[in-house]
């Protein structure tokens, strides 16, 4: 099998769905429902993903060693055993921070042509 | 009541995306398959807590598409088991939004959709069996000489009588319809003759049983003895009432017979008495019967008078001895009940296959068009993207 490319920028820029899964990981380990649930926050309910797309993207990132899948639960008495928890990758944070840091450049671009102000 | 519809709305629809599933390649689906009945489960129950039923609704026309798109990438990813992990970490940034692949998305979706909707809806349904009676007619009018024996309004009247109230309120009156439809669906209240006689009527199918003499009488109901009860007391109660009006149609004729009867022994009486004093005179004058004489005349037609009021007399009492034969034998030629309603073996109403088909079919052409719809107007959105790209 060949192995995976490693630089992250190389993989950039990433779909929404990816980036999305990749930051809702990015504030911890979680199972498949906290993360729709925290994409559907993220964007204000906006984005609510599917259990095909969900797992789908899933299955991408595991294949590309962004993520992998964690054997700890957080609370074992409060939580359903059966559930499956996901954590990012050493190289998986790479890229969303890369990714993060290539919409952070967008949007300086797009204040310096005024078409977004700062935040007050 | 809301709870039980909650509970079975929701597992409908797990058990309905559990078998969906079915779509993904076996791999995946032994791996995410799980995990995905769960989420789709949590979803379910958000929705139902956002808006029962239409949260339900909405959350179909977001998982369906989504499960149609991923289901055929996942397909597609597993026929291509050579692609290099390169090419499976690149497709993590790839776009995919090709007019004829929104076209291929857009029909499954709304194919999916509608199937799904027309399964749901025939699943959710009320059940319905049916059960049949037959019964043989025969016409009670007495044959007319040099017309023909054939009415075609018989069957068709004889449909009306059926389900008139000189039927059905017996039928009513002895299964007690009104209380147990009234504790069956109005909640204890028991319902007026009207009111049962026209659940009555909707319940019932009547029909004619091809080059017969036969009629099926057909009852649908939830419950498939009370479909059985029901068409065999209609066959019966209907056997009864022409019984009854052949007899009582009878029972007037031969009044009327008697009657007449009566007229014609007075009038025999009154002819009697005057031939015998016709004879008295003529018997005072000569000796009667020698020689019809002009002065006889009288007297022979008054004795051929009463020769003939004799006959008819005879004959009417001929007539009255059958009449009152034919009304103590049974009528059961009339009607004859052929087949009894069995119980229902299966449900036939919703037609489950009939439904899905003809959700398929009209998912076909939806889909058709929606994902024509879609296709162009992604190509025309992209062609301008492409020119105002090309402009700056």
């Amino acid at each position: 099998m060949a192995k995976p490319k490693t630089d992250p920028e190389s993989l950039l820029p990433l779909t929404p769905a990816v980036f999305h899964v990749l930051l809702a990981l990015a504030g911890g380990e979680r199972h498949g429902y906290a993360i729709m649930q925290e994409v559907a926050n993220h964007t204000d309910g906006q984005i609510k993903m599917g259990p095909g797309t969900l797992y789908g993207t899933v299955k991408r990132l595991l294949e590309a060693q962004l993520i992998e899948e964690s054997d700890e639960r957080p609370d074992p008495h409060l939580d359903d055993e059966r559930r499956r928890y996901y954590r990012l990758s050493g190289v998986g944070e790479q890229v969303v921070r890369a990714e993060a840091q290539r919409y952070a450049q967008i949007v300086e671009l797009a204040r310096g042509k005024k078409l977004i102000r700062k935040p007050a | 009541m809301a709870t039980n519809f909650n509970n079975r709305a929701l597992a409908v629809s797990q058990k309905v995306y559990g078998w969906l599933l079915r779509a993904y390649p076996p791999a995946h689906r032994e791996e995410y398959g799980p995990a995905m009945a769960q989420l789709f489960r949590d979803q379910c129950r958000d929705a139902w807590n956002e808006a029962q039923g239409w949260g339900l609704f909405k959350l179909w026309l977001r998982v369906l598409p989504d499960l149609v798109s991923t289901s055929i990438r996942e397909r597609l990813d597993a026929l291509n088991e050579r692609k290099s992990m390169n090419e499976k970490i690149a497709s993590l940034s790839h776009d995919r939004t090709t007019p004829t692949a929104i076209f291929i998305r857009v029909f499954i979706a709304v194919f999916l959709i509608t199937v799904i909707a027309a399964t749901l809806i025939t699943f959710i349904l009320p059940e319905s069996y049916a059960s049949t009676a037959r019964i043989k007619l025969e016409s009670d009018a007495p044959p007319v000489a040099g017309q023909p024996s054939y009415d075609p309004y018989f069957i068709q009247t004889e449909f009306e009588i059926i389900q008139s109230q000189l039927v059905l309120n017996p039928v009513i009156d002895k299964l007690k319809l009104n209380v147990d439809w009234g504790k069956k669906y109005f909640a204890g209240q028991t319902l007026t003759a009207s009111q049962t006689l026209e659940i009555l009527k909707q319940r019932l199918q009547l029909a004619p049983v091809k080059n017969t003499k036969l009629i099926a009488i057909t009852v649908y109901s939830d419950d498939r003895q009370e479909a059985a009860q029901i068409a065999n007391a209609i066959a019966e109660a209907y056997r009864d009432y022409r019984v009854n009006s052949h007899a009582e149609l009878k029972a007037k004729g031969i009044v009327v017979l008697q009657q007449q009867y009566k007229i014609q022994e007075e009038q025999i009486h009154t002819a009697q008495s005057d031939v015998e004093s016709l004879r008295q005179q003529l018997k005072s004058a000569g000796d009667v019967a020698a020689s019809q004489s002009p002065q006889e005349q009288p007297y022979w037609d008054k004795k051929r008078d009463l020769s003939q009021l004799l006959d008819l007399h005879k004959s009417l009492f001929s007539k009255i001895e059958a009449e009152q034969l034919d009304a103590q034998m049974p009528q059961t030629a009339l009607v004859q009940i052929i087949d009894q309603a069995e119980l229902g073996r299966a449900p036939v109403r919703p037609n489950k296959t009939l439904n899905i088909v003809i959700g398929a079919v009209a998912g076909g052409f939806l889909g058709l068009m929606a994902g024509a719809a879609s296709a162009l107007v992604s190509f025309k959105f992209g062609n301008r993207a492409r020119k105002n790209a090309a402009a700056t």
